[in-house]
C-alpha cells in the first residue's frame, strides 16, 4: 500500500523533475521556482475550471497551454536578460522568483486551500487487501503518460534535437544557426508545461494549497538523484523519492517523509556527485 | 564575395587584437590565412561569422561586407543563415550525440526535405562518417571528428565556409585525406573558402590566395604559388632555412598547445 501511494506521487515528482533536467540541459541553470511555477500552475487550472467554468479536458488544455506561456515568458523576462552573466546570479533569480509566484498565488487567490475540485471519478479499486482510488490511479497514469511525451518529444523531433544541442554549447549552436534563444524559450516554457501538469495531478488528489509548492520541491531532490541530466533518470528518481517519502511517512511519522528524501538526496550527492544517471563525461581529443 | 577592411576587434573594450586587416575572398576560390600562435587568425574568422559578440569581442573600426551587405553588426545566427558558416578550431562537435545527429543539427536551417539529400551528399565525401553513423561523436577519433565538423558545416550548404586548423593535431596522413576532400568540395561543389591554417605547407597546395597575419595585421600576401616561393615564408613557415629550423624547434617546444609546424 504504502509502495504504491509512494510511486503515485512519485510519478508527479518524476514529471516535475524532468521540467527541472530540462531547464538544467539546455541552460545550465538550476531552476528553483520549478515548485512554484507548479503552484501557479495548478491554480490556473482552479481557475479555469472553476472560476471560468470550463469542462475538464479544456481547464486542462487551457491550463497547461498557460503554463507554457508562463515558462515561456519567465525565460524571456528574466534569464534572457541575464545570458553571460555568472550563473550564481541566475539561480538567484529563480529563488526569488519563487517568492514573486508565491506572492501571486496569494494575492489573487488568498492563503486558504481552494475549494476541491474532483477532477476526476472519486470511487475506489479493490486489490486483494489493497484500497486505490481511480483518482489516484489516474493521476499516475496522466503523469507518466506527460513524463513519456517529454521524453518522445525530446529524444525524437527536431526541436527536442535542438534542446539537446545546446544542452552541449551554446557557441557551437550559434556557429550553426540555430538561435539558442528560441530553444531555451521552448525548454522553459516546456517546464512550465511539467509544472503545471504536476500541479493539477496533485491538486486533484491532494487539494488546492499554497503547501503544493513544497511537494513542487521533491522534484529537486528526484532530478538530481536522477543526475540532473537525464530526462530518464528524472523520472525515476521522482519514483524513487515518493517511495522513500511514503515509506518514512507511514513507519516513522508523517513529519519524516519529506526530510527522509531530503537525507536521501545528501546522502546521494556524497556518493556519486553526478547522481545515479548523469551524464557520463566524454574527456578526450 | 567578401571584403574586410581595416577591421579593428577589441576584447573586452580594451585589447586590441586586429590592428586593421583587411582581406578579400572572391566567389569559388580558396583563401588560404596564415600566421603563428596568437597572430589573430582565430579572431578574424569570428568578426566575419559573428560568433566573436559572444566573448565580448566587438569590431571597433573598419567594415566586413558579404555579397554586398554588411554583416560587422549582424547577429551570429543570422549571419549563419546568409550562409556564413565557420567550422570552429579545437574539434567543437556535439560530443554526446551521434554523427547522424550532429549532422542533422548543422542542416538545421535547411528546408527539411533536402536534409535528407544532403546527408547523403555529405557520406559521398566522407565515406568513414557514414560507418560511424550512429557512433557517439565524443568517442570518434580526431581525424573523423574533423570530418564530422566539416560535414556538419556542408549541411548548412554555405555560401562561405570558415576553416579553423582543420589539421590541428592530426597525423599527416589524415591531414592529407581531409586536405583532398576541401580540394574536391571546391572543384565538384564550387565552395568557397578561408582558410586558417598553421600548417603552411598544405594550405598554401590547394589555396589559390594567401594572407600572412602577424600581430594582429596582415604582413604579406599574393597568390599561394608565389608565396610558397618567397624567402621568408619558406624560412619561417615552412622550416626550410638553417635558421628557421632551429627557431621553430624552440618555439614548437614551448607551445602550449598541440600544433602542427610543418
Ligand atoms: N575571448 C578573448 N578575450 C580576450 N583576448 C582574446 C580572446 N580570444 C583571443 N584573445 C587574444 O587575441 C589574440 C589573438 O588570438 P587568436 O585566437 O585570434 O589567435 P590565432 O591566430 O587564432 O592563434 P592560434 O594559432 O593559437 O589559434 C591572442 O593574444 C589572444 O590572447
Ligand atoms: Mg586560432
Amino acid at each position: 500500500m504504502l509502495v504504491i501511494s509512494g510511486m503515485m506521487n512519485g510519478a508527479i515528482y518524476g514529471l516535475v523533475a524532468l521540467g527541472f533536467v530540462l531547464v538544467y540541459k539546455a541552460s545550465a541553470v538550476l531552476n528553483f521556482a520549478q515548485g512554484y511555477m507548479l503552484l501557479f500552475g495548478a491554480y490556473l487550472f482552479w481557475f479555469f475550471r472553476v472560476t471560468v467554468g470550463l469542462p475538464l479536458v479544456l481547464a486542462m488544455i487551457a491550463a497547461v497551454a498557460a503554463g507554457f506561456a508562463g515558462g515561456a515568458l519567465i525565460e524571456r523576462l528574466t534569464l534572457r536578460r541575464l545570458i553571460g552573466q555568472p550563473l550564481i546570479s541566475m539561480v538567484t533569480v529563480t529563488i526569488f522568483l519563487s517568492l514573486v509566484l508565491e506572492g501571486l498565488v496569494s494575492m489573487i487567490w488568498g492563503t486558504y486551500p481552494l475549494q476541491h475540485v474532483a477532477a476526476f471519478p472519486e470511487s475506489t479499486i479493490r486489490l486483494g487487501k489493497m484500497v486505490l482510488t481511480t483518482q489516484s490511479l489516474i493521476a499516475f497514469g496522466l503523469a507518466l503518460l506527460a513524463a513519456g511525451a517529454l521524453i518522445v518529444f525530446f529524444r525524437f523531433t527536431r526541436i527536442g534535437l535542438a534542446m539537446r544541442g545546446v544542452a552541449e554549447g551554446h557557441q557551437i549552436m550559434q556557429s550553426m544557426g540555430i538561435s539558442v534563444r528560441r530553444i531555451l524559450n521552448v525548454s522553459w516554457g516546456l517546464a512550465g508545461v511539467a509544472a503545471t501538469v504536476g500541479g493539477i495531478l496533485l491538486g486533484s488528489t491532494l487539494g488546492f494549497q499554497l503547501g503544493m509548492s513544497h511537494i513542487g520541491l521533491l522534484a529537486i531532490p528526484a532530478a538530481f538523484i536522477g543526475g540532473l541530466e537525464s530526462p530518464e533518470g528524472a523520472i525515476l528518481g521522482g519514483l524513487l523519492i515518493g517511495l522513500i517519502e511514503s515509506i518514512v511517512s507511514g513507519y516513522v511519522g508523517n513529519a519524516a517523509g519529506v526530510p527522509a528524501a531530503f537525507v536521501v538526496l545528501i546522502l546521494t550527492m556524497l556518493v556519486r556527485p553526478y547522481g545515479f544517471f548523469g551524464l557520463e563525461r566524454i574527456e578526450r581529443v | 564575395m567578401l571584403t574586410l577592411s581595416n577591421v579593428e576587434v577589441k576584447y573586452a573594450g580594451v585589447i586590441l587584437v586586429l590592428r586593421g586587416v583587411s582581406l578579400q575572398v572572391p566567389e569559388g576560390k580558396i583563401v588560404a590565412l596564415l600566421g603563428s600562435n596568437g597572430a589573430g587568425k582565430t579572431t578574424t574568422l569570428k568578426a566575419i561569422s559573428g560568433l566573436l559578440r559572444t566573448e565580448l569581442g566587438e569590431v571597433t573600426a573598419g567594415s566586413i561586407e558579404f555579397c554586398g551587405g554588411r554583416i560587422d553588426r549582424v547577429d551570429p545566427e543570422q549571419i549563419a543563415r546568409q550562409g556564413i558558416i565557420q567550422v570552429m578550431e579545437g574539434r567543437k562537435v556535439l560530443k554526446h550525440l551521434t554523427v547522424e545527429e550532429n549532422l542533422r543539427l548543422g542542416g538545421y536551417i535547411r528546408p527539411a526535405a533536402e536534409v535528407r539529400s544532403d546527408m547523403e551528399m555529405v557520406y559521398a565525401y566522407f565515406p568513414r562518417l557514414r560507418e560511424k553513423r550512429t557512433a557517439v561523436t565524443g568517442y570518434l577519433s580526431g581525424g573523423e571528428q574533423q570530418m564530422a565538423l566539416i560535414g556538419r558545416a556542408m549541411m548548412a550548404r554555405p555560401r562561405l565556409m570558415l576553416l579553423d586548423e582543420p589539421s590541428m593535431g592530426l597525423a599527416p596522413l589524415i591531414v592529407a585525406e581531409i586536405y583532398a576532400i576541401i580540394q574536391r568540395l571546391a572543384a565538384e561543389e564550387g565552395a568557397t573558402i578561408l582558410l586558417v591554417e598553421q600548417n603552411a605547407r598544405a594550405a598554401l597546395r590547394i589555396s589559390d590566395y594567401a594572407y600572412v597575419m602577424e600581430n594582429g595585421r596582415v604582413v604579406l600576401d599574393g597568390p599561394s604559388a608565389a608565396l610558397a616561393e618567397n624567402e621568408d615564408i619558406r624560412e619561417f613557415y615552412l622550416g626550410m632555412g638553417k635558421l628557421g629550423e632551429r627557431k621553430n624547434f624552440r618555439e614548437v617546444k614551448t607551445y602550449k598547445r598541440r600544433k602542427r609546424w610543418l
